[in-house]
C-alpha cells in the first residue's frame, strides 16, 4: 500500500572523496606510497590554545559567601547526574530556544575558557544547531505529530526517500517499516498514520 | 569536513590498534622468555613498543576530540559507557583476587597450621602505614572531586591547585606502599598469604600509578585549557579510575589488612 519498490528511483547520492577523512582512506588504501596512515594533523588554521581573550571592562567580582547546606547538596546531586549525562545534549530541544543556553557567556581572562570559545568542528556544528533548536544530526527522538491528514508525521531528509518504522500503539514490538518518498504523504500500511518526507540540505 | 549526516565520528585509518596488538604480543612472549630462559630482550621491546602506542593513541585522540572537535555529545556518551564498562571488568579482575584471598584464608590448611595468618607469618600492623594510606586515598578522592567542581565552575587556579594536590597525595601512597614492601617481614614467596597478599596489593599499586599518569595527563591537559567547564570528559574518566582505585583499597584494606590480620 504505502510501500514501494525501492527500483530506479533509490539512487544514493555520489559521494566523491574529499576531505582529510576520505584522503585518510585513500592512504590506508596505499595509493600515496611515503605515507601508511594520516595521523589527524593539528588543523593549521586552527584557533591557537590560549587564554581566553580579555574581556573589557570585567569588573571584578567581591568574595561570594559561602553556599548554604541546600545548595551545597544541589551541588553534589548536580554532579552525580553528570554521570551518564550527555552534556549539553539533556537541555529538553524545545526549550533550547526559549532560554539562551548557559554555555553561551564568555569566561574572564584566566578562567578556562567556555564551549561557546573553544568549541570546534563537528561539536560546535552540534552546539550551535541545538543553541536553535535543531537537530540535524537526528540526535534526538523524532518529534511527534498527530499523524492526520492535516497534520502528518514530517520526516526530514537529506536525499529523497527516508526509511520509517512506525510503532502504531504504544509498546507495540512489531515494527512497521517502509520507505518514504518525497512527494504527497504516505500512510503507514498498518494504522493509516500520515508521513511526509522534508527534503533538506546536507548540515555542512 | 567530512559531509555525514549523524553525530558519530568515523574514525580514520589507524595504524595504532595493529601496533598495539603486536606490542601485546611482544610482552607475552617476553614475559615467558623472562621468566623461563632468564631474557628479557623481549619483554623490554614489549613494554617499550606498548609505551610507544599509548602515546601516540591518546595523543591522536586527544588531537581528534581538543583540536578537530569530533566529540559530539553522542560520542562522549559512548565514551563514558565505554570507561563504566572498563571500570567494571576492572573490578571483575580484581574480585578474583579476593576470591582467592578468602578461599584460602576462611579455611587455613594445616601446611599452614589451621589458622590464619599462617603460623610464622607477622602481617603488617593495619593501625600504622596501612591506615596512613587509607587516609591519604581518601584525602585524594576529596581533593580531585574539588578539582572537578573547579573545572564546572571555570576556576582554572583552584583546579591546577587541586588536581596538582590529588597526584602529589597518589604519589605519597605509592612511595609508602614501596617502603612497607621493602620493610615487610614476609615476602610473595611466603606461603599462600604471601601470595594473595603481594598480588591483590601490587596490581593495586599498580593501578595506583596507573591512575596517577592519567591524572598527570589530565593536569597538563588543564594547564593548557583543553578542558571547558561543560566538555573535560578526559578528566571525568581519570576521577572515575581513581575513585574505583581507592575503594578497591578500601577493600583491600578491611579484607587482607584488617581482619586477615586478627
Amino acid at each position: 500500500m504505502g510501500e514501494r519498490p525501492c527500483g530506479p528511483r533509490g539512487r544514493s547520492p555520489a559521494r566523491s572523496p574529499s576531505g582529510p577523512a576520505a584522503q585518510g582512506r585513500l592512504l590506508w588504501a596505499g595509493l600515496h606510497p611515503p605515507l601508511l596512515w594520516a595521523a589527524p594533523r593539528l588543523p593549521r588554521a586552527t584557533r591557537a590554545i590560549r587564554p581566553p581573550r580579555p574581556r573589557p571592562s570585567a569588573p571584578p567580582l567581591p568574595l561570594p559567601p559561602p553556599p548554604p547546606p541546600e545548595a551545597l547538596i544541589a551541588a553534589a546531586a548536580a554532579m552525580a547526574s553528570r554521570l551518564l549525562r550527555v552534556g549539553a545534549a539533556l537541555r529538553l530541544l524545545p526549550a533550547a530556544t526559549a532560554r539562551a543556553a548557559p554555555a553561551r557567556h564568555f569566561a574572564a581572562p584566566g578562567d578556562l575558557a567556555t564551549d561557546e570559545e573553544q568549541a570546534t568542528g563537528l561539536e560546535r556544528k552540534v552546539m550551535e544547531a541545538m543553541n536553535k533548536g535543531l537537530d540535524p544530526y537526528s540526535m534526538f527522538r523524532p518529534k511527534r505529530y498527530a499523524g492526520t491528514k492535516e497534520d502528518p508525521n514530517l520526516v526530514p531528509s537529506i536525499t529523497d526517500k527516508r526509511i520509517v518504522g512506525c510503532v502504531c500503539e504504544e509498546d507495540n514490538s512489531c515494527v512497521i517499516w517502509f520507505w518514504l518518498h518525497k512527494g504527497e504523504a504516505q500512510r503507514c500500511p498498518s494504522c493509516g498514520s500520515h508521513y511526509k518526507l522534508i527534503p533538506h540540505e546536507l548540515p555542512h | 569536513m567530512a559531509h555525514q549526516a549523524h553525530s558519530y565520528h568515523m574514525v580514520d585509518p589507524s595504524p595504532w590498534p595493529i601496533f598495539g596488538a603486536a606490542a601485546a604480543l611482544l610482552t607475552t612472549s617476553g614475559l615467558i622468555m623472562w621468566f623461563h630462559y632468564s631474557s628479557t630482550t623481549l619483554l623490554t621491546m614489549g613494554l617499550l613498543s606498548m609505551l610507544l602506542v599509548m602515546l601516540q593513541w591518546w595523543r591522536d585522540v586527544v588531537r581528534e576530540s581538543t583540536f578537530q572537535g569530533h566529540h559530539t555529545p553522542t560520542v562522549q556518551k559512548g565514551l563514558r559507557y565505554g570507561m563504566i564498562l572498563f571500570i567494571t571488568s576492572e573490578a571483575f579482575f580484581f574480585l578474583g583476587f579476593f576470591w582467592a584471598f578468602f578461599h584460602s584464608s576462611l579455611a587455613p590448611t594445616p601446611e599452614l597450621g589451621g589458622q590464619w595468618p599462617p603460623t610464622g607469618v607477622k602481617p603488617l600492623n593495619p593501625l600504622e602505614v596501612p591506615l596512613l594510606n587509607t587516609a591519604i586515598l581518601l584525602a585524594s578522592g576529596v581533593t580531585v572531586t574539588w578539582a572537578h567542581h573547579s573545572i564546572t565552575e571555570g576556576n582554572r587556579k583552584q583546579a591546577i591547585h587541586a588536581l596538582t594536590l590529588t597526584i602529589l597525595l597518589g604519589f605519597y601512597f605509592t612511595a609508602l606502599q614501596a617502603m612497607e614492601y621493602h620493610e615487610a617481614s614476609f615476602s610473595i614467596a611466603d606461603s599462600v598469604y604471601g601470595s594473595t597478599f603481594f598480588v591483590a596489593t601490587g596490581f593495586h599499586g599498580l593501578h595506583v600509578i596507573i591512575g596517577s599518569s592519567f591524572l598527570t595527563v589530565c593536569l597538563l591537559r588543564l594547564i593548557k585549557f583543553h578542558f571547558t567547564p561543560n566538555h573535560h570528559f578526559g578528566f571525568e574518566a581519570a576521577a572515575w579510575y581513581w575513585h574505583f582505585v581507592d575503594i578497591i583499597w578500601l577493600f583491600l584494606y578491611m579484607s587482607m589488612y584488617w581482619w586477615g590480620s586478627c
